[in-house]
């Protein structure tokens, strides 16, 4: 589930009906509507054949038979029903253009309320991307086929439908004729969907290409200039464009074969009616409005086909959407709240590690924790330290439990955390993530989602105990700033104040930290300690740390390696001893003070950006 | 039909014009006999269509009615598959032909743009926002893409059969046809006022989907802190406001959709019934045939309902005119001449470098360089230091002429900067940057990238080798043919460096220019780095942008740059002996080691 997943757009599959039932019980809340445009669709669909036969009438039995005041009825009758007509298309349009948007708001709903109730091991195997599709353009296309699908297919039969019966009725050996003419124009108009929708389908796969290459060019045109790859790019991107033009010039020459050949088999079919019908006529079976109306019929008739047979073979790819979007709500939580599960009002106290093993994958070769104990007593701080890859971030996982142990167990206050509630014990920790993550919207809704009843005294208590206060107030609006997406209008230090503000206002019973590498100005970064040192406070904390003074007041620190504790205990007692930590710790003393000691190094002001 | 190289080749610089129809035409050159073909098709097609209607007028007037016809029944049967054939067969044509013109200009035109794009001056492109150049890049120009394929044919096609239909219906009968064609402009008004709301209710419409599309990937690429948080529920509240909002404009958008059609239908209904009642009042009066009557019946239609779509295509092609500009001011830019400069020496150069007072100032007048003195011999080794913005970076863009400097000279090879053409330069200069940008390609296409020749794996791997990157590729599943970013690996910095070093080992230039800032490094992999570095600046004339002194030590030239001036030069140890910056930056490395022994000393 991972790459070829993502290029999924090929991804077709046969004809599934249980899933075409799935697809179509999706409109069975608003069954009403569905009744509704069926309805009226089928009633402007039957009007269209009446009119046909209305002229019909108004030719025999008004012209021909120079009857004026059965013209007058017949033309009001046919104005009359016009005015009907317009109001079923009015209702049809409203009706099935509503529900299309309503059902694309109910898979977006369902989607994304399920997405929320999924573990973090199925968003880091799922691509975003991945997702985003789903939830976008594969609803729209299901969506599609439930209202505008069902309703072309309903109006394109009782077309048919309809004017089969006046023409069987007119004359029913000229409509045996055109009855065996109809399948011919099906398949033919069906083949020629399906090849059409194939080159647009790959008419857009070639134009995402062609939008890569723009990005990557535009992006990395520095190093194009600097290795002169002008010549050599723009031979790749006009293969590509040479590859767009014969798609998309095959799409097109298909589409505009399309109907002229649809339409030459339904001129057979007229040559046919005339030459049969104007003989009936000399014998006296066939007035003139029949041919007429002969004619209108099979001219006609080939629009409702070619509807049908754009809907058949849009289907197929609509239940390869459908498909793809039920795989998504089936998908099953791997974290959730075992039966009987309860909120013990708090989860202060000690947290155990029993022997815990843990890897992501089933198929990895080396667990990322292996018989990992370890026993934290509340309100102790505890700083993570080690390589990148030792397991300092899935330990810090599994307290948020986001995921849980493979064996071996996590007791919180002496029981097993999985007896807990997922809400008890996430709505407690408090978390500073490495990259912080703000969303749209203003620097108060970012703080706030920490606790969604604060008081707007409460937000300014907490960034003012963070340490963001000063430079929130200095900006334009102050709280109201607008933070922009995912926080990109506020520098990195910005970030992570607004988000230990956040932390802060939540007043979590555990506070975990996952500290940034990148370096901030001296003033930040001192605000930062700050505010991390009053939340490490009376409270049981985990630091993933990497500046030197976090590690160096912690109560303890454990040096992470290979998922096991290589070694253990406070800062005095490991330097002395001299071993893993004090090499990691020299190295990084060094590193950190070229970086803080250099005249050259102009960090981001924080007041500036 | 291929098109000719030279309408290929064609300068879209010349299709800039202030008047967009005129720009638009030009865009058009070596198409528009194609375009003008797939028009007069377009017009015989419908001349065949109306002409099937007159032939049923025939059919019905002189064969079932009078009996007199001359043409027989197969006769006339025949004819009715014939103009059907040449009616589908031109509007294939014309379709056919269009497309061609279509998808030929909007080919030329990429591909325009792809060149032009990747040959602007840096001045432009540290201007310009990537997305903005990106966006006219690929949806304006598919914008113009629909003018020529939809619009602009469409439109055309409205026109046509309005006007051949119309002079059929004149020869009809000219009192019907007048009476026929009054509420023409009246639908013609009415879509215009309805599509231009409907065109702004859907882009309300795109606007909030695009608000629901970044909603959502905040939620996911956040959705570590909205389980930190435990926040599903208020994260589903505002999913759900923001994607009624989107329902609510979706159905404002079809409630538009819903009145205009039956609204328009009736409008067009009633037209229609007037002239069936005039038409059969004269068809019963005799003042025309039944087969008048018919034919009239069967053309009216193709009059009225077509009309209907003219506002959208009006509408929509106000969209394609704004593309026009919006591309158009990329293809207005100059280039920067690659070719250009009389000096192309046969062989390489040596490397000798001598800046003569050389200064630079953007085109805002902000001087960046003043009064740059200095000379380097081949093979020697050139490092900068200063802070960002004192013009480092500045000063190494101007050698391969990425930058051209503004007063003073430089001189390579005692010829001067600017008689080289640029290609030529940058073929000798090598450039690996601090965190280099590497392609989404395989690792082997990276490294070879820039070569401009086959080169065999045991060349490549030699260059992954001495880059110290050898090693970690092999551990991939895939070795060389792996792909980097986002559908392959991502390399951590300091991978990506490497692989830059051996791409540029593999190229062999003669000047080199190092960023050398090693800050986004783990320390671990710094040592690796920096042999490769070693190895790659052996024998070539180097340029470093330098943070710390370990890595200058050696260095031939040391000059240390402030707001854009030598502040400091000489070797290291010249330097150390005077006061200054550079001393500073020397002594911190003494304090560290000082502070570190009292730090452990302190603990013991």
């Amino acid at each position: 589930m991972s790459v070829e997943y993502f290029e999924e757009e090929e991804f077709k599959t046969q004809f599934n009906g249980q899933t075409l039932r799935r697809i179509l019980a999706l409109t069975r809340p608003h069954w009403r509507w569905v009744v509704g445009f069926l309805v009226t669709i089928a009633l402007v669909s039957s009007l269209d054949s009446i009119f046909t036969y209305l002229s019909k009438l108004i030719i025999d039995n008004g012209i021909l038979a120079q009857n004026r005041s059965e013209l007058y009825r017949l033309l009001i009758i046919y104005g009359s029903l016009g005015f009907v007509q317009a109001s079923g298309v009015f209702g049809f349009i409203y009706l099935a253009g509503v529900l299309g948007e309503r059902v694309r708001y109910d898979l977006r709903q369902k989607m994304f309320n399920h997405l929320q109730g999924l573990s973090l091991s199925y968003f880091s195997r799922t691509p975003v991307g991945w997702i985003m599709s789903r939830v976008t353009s594969d609803s729209e296309r299901v969506a599609d086929l439930v209202t505008w699908g069902l309703l072309d297919v309903t109006w394109g039969m009782m077309n048919i439908i309809t004017a089969m019966g006046f023409m069987l009725f007119i004359n029913w050996k000229l409509a045996l004729i055109v009855l065996g003419i109809l399948p011919i124009l099906f398949y033919v108009a069906y083949e020629f969907r399906k090849r059409i929708l194939g080159e647009f389908r790959n008419v857009r796969k070639v134009n995402s290409k062609i939008t890569g290459a723009f990005n990557e060019n535009i992006t990395g045109v520095r190093v194009v200039k600097a290795l002169c790859r002008e010549d050599a790019n723009l031979e790749e991107f006009k293969a590509l464009t040479a590859d767009m033009y014969r798609s998309s010039y095959r799409a097109a020459w298909l589409s505009a074969l399309f109907l002229p050949s649809v339409q030459l088999v339904s001129a057979i079919a007229l040559a046919a009616i005339v030459w049969y019908g104007g003989w009936q006529v000399q014998v006296g079976g066939m007035t003139v409005g029949g041919i007429q109306a002969f004619v209108s019929y099979v001219t006609f008739m080939m629009w409702p086909i070619q509807d049908l047979a754009r809907v058949f073979a849009e289907m197929q790819h609509a239940i390869a959407s459908g498909e793809r979007i039920f795989s998504m709500i089936d998908a099953v939580p791997d974290v959730k709240d075992l039966p009987g599960a309860y909120d013990p009002g708090t989860i202060q106290g000690d947290i155990e590690f029993d022997n815990v093993t843990f890897y992501y994958d089933e198929g990895d070769k080396k667990p990322v924790l292996e018989n990992f104990s370890l026993h934290v007593k509340r309100g102790e701080t505890i700083a993570l330290v080690g390589e990148t890859g030792g397991g300092k971030t899935t330990i810090v996982n599994l307290i948020c439990r986001f995921y849980e142990p493979k064996s071996g167990s996590i007791r919180i206050g002496g029981k097993d955390y999985r007896e807990y509630s997922l809400h008890a014990i996430q709505s407690r920790i408090g978390m500073v993530l490495q990259t912080p993550h703000l969303f749209s919207g203003t620097i108060r809704e970012n703080i706030r989602y920490g606790r969604l009843d604060a008081t707007d005294e409460e937000i300014v208590e907490a960034a003012k105990l963070a340490g963001a206060h000063d430079f929130i107030i200095k900006l334009k609006k102050g709280y109201d700033e607008e933070v922009g997406e995912g926080g990109n209008l506020l520098s990195v230090g910005q970030k992570q104040l607004i988000s230990l503000a956040r932390a802060v206002l939540a007043k979590p019973e555990v506070f975990i930290m996952d500290e940034a590498t990148s370096s901030v100005d001296t003033l930040t970064e001192a605000l930062i300690q700050r505010g991390m040192e009053m939340m490490m406070k009376g409270r049981t904390s985990f630091v993933i740390a990497h500046r030197l003074s976090t590690i160096k007041r912690a109560d303890r620190i454990l040096v992470i390696e290979q998922g096991k504790i290589a070694e253990m205990g406070s800062h005095a007692e490991l330097l002395r001893k001299r071993g893993k930590y004090y090499s990691l710790y020299t190295k990084q003393f060094r590193h950190q003070m070229e970086q803080d000691l250099d005249p050259f190094s102009q960090p981001e002001q924080l007041a500036a950006a | 039909m291929t098109v000719s190289e030279a309408v290929l080749n064609y300068d879209l610089k010349r299709a800039v014009h202030t008047n967009r129809l005129k720009g638009l035409w030009r865009l058009m050159r070596g198409f528009r006999k194609l375009y003008i073909a797939a028009t007069l098709s377009l017009g015989i097609s419908a001349v065949a269509k109306t002409l099937t209607y007159l032939l049923l007028r025939y059919f019905v007037d002189d064969y079932l009615v009078a009996g007199s016809a001359a043409l027989t029944l197969p006769a006339i049967a025949l004819g009715f598959i014939l103009l059907a054939g040449l009616e589908g067969g031109f509007s294939f044509l014309s379709g056919k032909l269009a497309a061609q013109t279509a998808e030929g200009i909007t080919r030329r035109l990429r591909n325009y743009l792809f060149d032009h794009i990747q040959r602007l001056t840096f001045t432009y492109h540290s201007r310009m926002e990537t997305g903005e150049l990106i966006q006219r890049s690929t949806s304006d120009v598919d914008a113009l893409r629909r003018f020529f394929a939809d619009q602009a044919i469409g439109i055309g096609r409205i026109i046509l059969l309005f006007v051949i239909n119309f002079i059929a219906l004149l020869q009809l009968n000219v009192k019907l046809a007048l009476i026929s064609v009054i509420v023409v402009p009246v639908i013609v008004g009415i879509s215009l006022i309805f599509f231009r709301k409907i065109s702004k209710a859907y882009e309300e419409y795109q606007t909030q989907d695009a608000v629901l599309s970044t909603t959502l990937q905040e939620n996911l690429t956040g959705i570590r802190v909205v389980k930190a948080f435990a926040r599903q529920e208020y994260e589903i509240g505002k999913f759900e406001r923001d994607n009624w909002e989107k329902f609510l404009r979706g159905k404002k958008l079809l409630k538009m959709h819903s009145l205009f059609w039956p609204i328009s239908d009736t409008i067009c209904n009633l037209q229609i019934l007037v002239g069936y009642l005039v038409g059969a009042l004269m068809a019963i009066n005799g003042e025309i045939t039944v087969g008048t009557f018919l034919a009239y019946a069967g053309l009216i239609v193709w009059i009225i309902f077509p009309m209907r779509n003219l506002g959208r295509l009006i509408v929509q092609t106000s969209t394609g005119m704004v593309s026009y500009n919006r591309v158009m001011e990329i293809i207005k830019q100059d280039r920067e001449s690659l070719e250009t400069g009389k000096h192309r020496p046969k062989s390489d150069i040596l490397g000798k470098i001598e800046f003569e007072q050389v200064g630079f100032a953007y085109d805002d007048g902000n001087v960046a360089l003043e009064d740059i003195t200095f000379k380097c011999e081949p093979g020697q080794v050139v490092a900068l230091l200063g802070s960002t913005g004192s013009g480092k970076t500045t000063l190494v863009n101007l050698l391969p002429r990425f930058y051209e400097y503004t007063s003073g000279r430089i001189l390579l090879d005692d010829i001067e900067l600017k008689r080289y053409p640029r290609l030529f330069l940058r073929q000798q200069i090598g450039i690996v940057e601090q965190e280099p940008f590497l392609f989404s390609r395989t690792i082997r296409e990276n490294i070879t990238y820039g070569v401009g020749r086959e080169v065999p794996q045991s060349e490549v791997e030699a260059a992954a080798k001495a880059a110290a990157i050898h090693d970690i590729i092999l551990t991939f599943e895939k070795g060389y043919n792996t792909l980097v970013g986002e559908k392959g690996v991502t390399l951590s910095g300091g991978q990506k460096q490497r692989v830059a070093i051996a791409r540029t080992l593999l190229k062999n230039p003669r000047i080199l220019i190092l960023d050398d800032s090693t800050s986004a490094v783990d320390t671990e992999t710094e040592a690796e780095i920096r042999e490769a570095l070693q190895n790659l600046m052996k024998g070539r004339t180097t340029f470093i942008i330098a943070h710390r002194i370990q890595s200058i030590m050696d260095a031939d030239l040391i000059l240390v740059l402030d707001k854009g001036r030598i502040v400091q030069r000489g070797r290291h140890a010249d330097l150390v002996r005077q006061d200054g910056i550079y001393r500073q930056i020397y002594e911190i490395q003494t304090r560290i080691d000082d502070e570190l022994e009292k730090e452990i000393a302190s603990v013991s």
